[in-house]
């Protein structure tokens, strides 16, 4: 798996300067303990040393920290400055890659809601909603374990790691060697204990998951053994299916931590060679003492960064599964945008709609709802649309609206065509003429608190009060009181003696017995068509 | 501060004692930890005391006790920390196998009230994704923590035995270097807790406004307001944030400052030391280097303070799920009489906060079907499980053969199928058994008959050995409704009642509840049905109405 997501970094700003603000810290960090490190042994190399130090034990390295940091008084003041300025990046590392977490995952949110807001209501109602809306709310929260813990660390160990690698080199090249020989055996040894156990691994999860959905569903069902009096028998069975989800579970762990395990022997191992090796090399004279300080405490912090990429993973894992869904979505491309374009809506005030033959696919393609409706509502009329449910009466008012494209058939202002299968007026000119009601109406987030009526109520006055001349009710007249919907009625029949053309979609004999025009919807099987 | 609202401590305590993790078994968990990070620090501490006397250029076999030490080292940081995963991840889940255990029992004996008014949500999440949480306390929480004072310790006690004030400020800053992190990640927590999930609820309503009514906002002109919205909401939540942020910050930078104020007061000390005289020069450089090494086991602090408050939390929802209603008294063998009349007077039933229905009247004797119509959401349901005595009415009384209906005629004196009643991950045999345990294949067969299901079971690749999928998801609603009628048939509870016994059958299905019904009346039982399907109202002997 990709370490990055290089859509992260090219399509969202905050992570792409963020990423360069991480880059640029590894690289002070990795300066500082460079430092650090050369700043010990030149502070221990005296006491160490038998007899007094001749040559320069940090070679081209000592230019950083020259042979006055010997003395404890600049040794100790450089080393200070130092372990304050870690701490400061320390700092300043968490508050950024936080900031810059909850920026993307703003970001991101923000993109993927108005990109959704923007796709037709059939793309809503196709069953990727609450999909989409675990997405938005919770999932990219895993964006941030990624950007303040997995981040930093990737950044360390592509700036500290080949730091140190080099710096080692220039002091001790056998050391140097020893560690670029064990570098290339993390991930290879990594890549093989997975190949290995891979097969049981597969095994072992499948067992898991398999008991961890047969103990929830039993709990699950409780309400229903307390009905019929018999919520005591399973409490063993739970035991029962637990203990053996614990050992399926135990026996992917005991296989899982195996690579976890290969990463440290193999890091802290290489650690302890150098150590050793440097000591003989002492006793023999081939190393300074200087310079093997300074190994010694650089050693570990070449392997440093990549234990904790490896600690982080699943934080990496999660982030990118979560960053990816995202953008899958927001690549995804909408066809109901893509109709050519009538130029600007004609003035709907005073004139007919006529509705030709206008038909709808169903999302699973099987039947048309409504199947070839064609009527005609006039403007300071009531026109009611009939039918049982799923026949296509909602699904006829989205269509008038042009926020879904018939499948066939038009829909027309007096003699203007303003909605086809292939073409629409502007979006714009037509909607700000439509006051359009639907199942169930949003009224944005303070609404959410409202009950079902008092929502229903008020879009209702919403449209009333709007003074469009196109109306759209859909079931106007469901969640409400006998009074209110006398109500209802009574405003419908306002806005058409004001020369509003009232289209309602409805089931109920009060508004159709006020309606002026009565038009069943129908829906039709689609017949399968020989090739 | 929250007056009589336990203390996280206390609630997490509790909880974690019920999972019977053993203390034997964290400190075995703590102790291969420690030996782990004690590897570091070990290493740490022989390989500079290696190189420092390899420097006095003595003869190889003085060092070559340090070396195999050294290489030692380098082994067993890998192995014991792979020991302390599998030991404390083991405690765990032993501890939470006892847990779920012990919960569901608890759940299980709570009030009839409190059970049939779980939402199946509550239940999954509680006894799942908490319950793990609580377990993860004693991995990421406890254990780390352990780690953390004992490698802590040991470090110190190699530093006090060479030089006894090194030691002491290296137990000042480690102590530093621990606690001061903690208080301010607990801060952090609290306010990502108080601030962050007050912002994070706004964020989603207004997400799911702007997703929900796209469609009007197109319509009215109103997507650019319902943008800003979200982006006032998401400012606020970014602010929320950068609140809980802020101290989290000052952990870290805290951390590194005191390991690197332990490093530059060990070096100093060790070096004048050995300046002093008072120390050689292998001693002086362990006590020097040590401090790169010995922080590594606070550094957990945070992480384990922050999975600290994940568990607590956890755990008060856990305690909330059964804790809201005295238990039943729980007879060991509760009688269930052979037969019993129902007897509803202006009875009148709501959930606590609901509208109560409508009053309504009417009885019903064995052998005889009452009917219960209304409206979707006028209450059917909260009616049925008023009558099987598990919620106490809002006005009127319900009686079962002259006694008030209370929670001891749940199950035995009353038997209710709930509309959403679940269909188990098993066969179909143990589905039927769910109603009595000792149903016998001959019987089951009968019950599948007269539901006209032993067709379609007899289709089946296992017949009544065929395992069912995991929530009865691989069943049609149409069978899913038989075989729960089937269920409610083979209940030896006198009263029997079934929450919209119609839904999703055909006519056939229909003729399947006629027969169910009539055997049902045959056998002397007294049967209500709930339902909004007027059209099985000519099988009851009385309709009472919920409609006004």
């Amino acid at each position: 798996m990709k370490p990055l997501d290089p859509r992260l970094v090219r399509r969202i700003g905050p992570a792409r300067r963020h990423i360069l603000v991480t880059a640029g810290l590894g690289f002070v960090t990795a300066l500082l303990i460079l430092v650090q490190a050369l700043v010990i042994a030149r502070l221990l190399a005296p006491i160490l040393s038998p007899v007094p130090l001749a040559d320069d034990g940090l070679h081209w390295w000592g230019r950083i920290v020259p042979e006055g940091a010997r003395t404890l008084a600049t040794g100790l003041t450089v080393l200070g400055v130092v372990v304050a300025a870690r701490a400061a990046v320390a700092w300043l590392q968490e508050r950024l890659a936080h900031r810059a977490g909850v920026q993307v995952i703003s970001q991101l949110r923000e993109m993927v809601v108005e990109h959704v807001a923007t796709r037709g209501p059939r793309w809503s109602a196709g069953g990727r909603t609450a999909e989409v809306a675990t997405l938005v709310t919770r999932g990219l929260d895993d964006l941030l374990p990624y950007f303040v813990r997995y981040l930093p660390q990737l950044a360390l160990a592509v700036t500290v790691t080949p730091v140190m690698i080099v710096v080692v080199l220039g002091l001790d090249w056998l050391s140097a060697v020893i560690v670029v020989a064990t570098l290339p055996l993390v991930p290879v040894f990594m890549i093989l204990v997975g190949l290995v156990t891979q097969e049981r691994s597969a095994r072992h999860l499948e067992a898991m998951q398999r008991l961890g959905a047969r103990t929830l569903d039993l709990i699950e069902g409780l309400p229903t053994l307390k009905a019929l009096g018999r919520e005591r028998g399973p409490a063993a069975r739970v035991r029962e299916l637990g203990e053996a989800q614990r050992r399926a579970t135990m026996g992917s762990l005991r296989v899982a931590f195996l690579s976890g395990m290969v990463l440290e022997l193999l890091t802290t191992l290489a650690v302890a060679i150098v150590a050793v090796t440097m000591g003989f090399r002492l006793i023999d004279g081939h190393i300074g003492i200087e310079t093997a300080l300074a190994v010694l405490v650089l050693a570990p912090e070449v392997y440093l960064p990549i234990r904790n990429v490896g600690t982080h993973f699943h934080a990496s894992a999660d982030g990118l599964a979560a960053a990816d869904a995202a953008f899958s979505l927001l690549d995804e491309e909408d066809p109901a945008r893509s109709r050519a374009s009538l130029g600007p809506a004609p003035d709907a005030r005073g004139r007919a709609i006529a509705v030709e033959g206008l038909a709808v696919a169903t999302p699973d393609g099987t039947r048309l709802a409504p199947g070839a409706l064609t009527f005609t509502a006039a403007p300071g009329a009531i026109t009611a649309l009939r039918g049982p449910n799923g026949e296509g009466k909602s699904t006829a008012l989205l269509a008038l609206t042009g926020l879904l494209a018939p499948d066939a058939g038009s829909v027309a202002v007096g003699d203007v065509t303003v909605q086809r299968d292939d073409a629409a007026v502007e979006e714009t000119s037509w909607l700000a003429q439509v006051a359009w009601v639907p199942q169930r109406p949003d009224l944005g987030p303070e609404g959410r608190t409202l009950s079902l009526g008092q929502r229903q109520r008020r879009a209702l006055a919403r449209a009333f009060e709007s003074d469009r001349p196109v109306v759209l009710l859909d079931e106007p007249t469901s969640h409400l009181d006998r009074a209110s919907r006398a109500e209802v009625i009574a405003g419908m029949r306002a806005l058409a003696d004001a020369g509003a053309t009232v289209v309602v979609a409805t089931h109920e004999a009060e508004v159709l017995a006020a309606a002026d025009a009565v038009v069943d919807v129908t829906a039709t099987r689609v017949e399968a068509v020989a090739p | 501060m929250r007056g009589a609202r336990r203390s996280d401590l206390a609630v997490l305590r509790d909880a974690i004692r019920d999972t019977g993790v053993s203390r034997w078994a964290i400190i075995r968990a703590v102790l291969a930890g420690t030996m782990a990070l004690g590897s570091a620090v070990g290493l740490s501490a022989v390989a500079a005391w290696l190189i420092a006397k390899a420097a006095q250029m003595p003869s190889p076999a003085d060092v070559a006790l340090a070396a195999t030490i050294v290489r030692f080292f380098g082994v067993s940081r890998g192995l014991f920390r792979y020991l302390e995963r599998l030991a404390s991840h083991d405690a765990a889940l032993r501890g939470v196998v006892t847990l779920r255990e012990r919960a569901y029992d608890r759940l299980a004996s709570s009030g009839a009230r409190t059970v049939l008014g779980l939402r199946r949500g509550d239940i999954v999440a509680r006894m799942g994704a908490d319950l793990d949480a609580i377990g993860d306390a004693v991995v990421r929480a406890i254990v780390p923590l352990g780690v953390a004072a004992t490698v802590s310790a040991i470090s110190v006690a190699i530093v006090a035995v060479l030089l006894p004030v090194a030691g002491l400020a290296l137990a000042a800053c480690l102590l530093l270097a621990g606690v001061v992190p903690a208080i301010l990640t607990a801060r952090s927590a609290r306010i990502a807790a108080d601030a962050g999930a007050r912002a994070q609820v706004e964020v989603t309503s207004a997400s799911l406004s702007a997703m929900d009514g796209a469609a009007e906002h197109r319509v009215w002109g109103t997507a650019a307001a319902a943008a800003a919205t979200l982006r006032e909401a998401d400012r606020d939540a970014e602010d929320a944030h950068e609140l809980a942020a802020r101290p989290a910050a000052w952990a870290a930078g805290f951390q590194a400052l005191f390991s690197g104020v332990a490093l530059v007061a060990l070096v100093a000390l060790g070096v004048l030391a050995v300046q002093s005289g008072d120390l050689d020069g292998p001693a002086a450089a362990v006590v020097a280097l040590l401090p790169l090494a010995a922080f590594e086991a606070v550094g957990a602090v945070p992480a384990a303070v922050m999975q600290y408050f994940r568990s607590a939390a956890a755990a008060r929802r856990l305690a909330e799920l059964s804790d809201r209603e005295a238990a039943d008294p729980a007879p060991a063998v509760r009688e269930v009489p052979a037969a019993s009349s129902l007897a509803l007077d202006a009875l009148s039933v709501a959930w606590p906060g609901m509208e109560p229905t409508r009053p309504v009247t009417g009885a019903v004797a064995p052998g005889q079907v009452l009917a219960v119509v209304g409206r979707s959401g006028v209450g059917k349901t909260t009616l049925l499980t008023t009558l099987a005595g598990a919620l106490p009415p809002a006005a009127g009384t319900v009686t079962a053969d002259g006694a008030p209906a209370s929670p001891v005629h749940t199950g035995t004196t009353v038997a209710m199928t709930a509309e959403d009643a679940h269909v188990f991950g098993t066969t179909v045999l143990e589905n039927l058994r769910v109603a009595r345990g000792d149903v016998t294949e001959e019987q089951a067969w009968a019950a599948l008959k007269v539901v006209g299901l032993d067709g379609w079971v007899r289709g089946l690749p296992a017949g009544l050995d065929t395992e069912l999928g995991t929530g009865g998801r691989s069943v049609s609603g149409g069978e899913r409704r038989r075989l729960l009628l089937a269920r409610a048939g083979l209940a030896p509870a006198p009263v029997v009642l079934i929450d919209e016994p119609a839904e999703h059958l055909d006519d056939a299905g229909a003729d399947a509840l006629r027969a169910l019904v009539s055997r049902m009346r045959a056998e002397g039982r007294t049967v209500v049905l709930v339902t909004h399907d007027l059209s099985v109202l000519d099988l009851a002997d009385a309709v009472v109405s919920l409609d006004d």
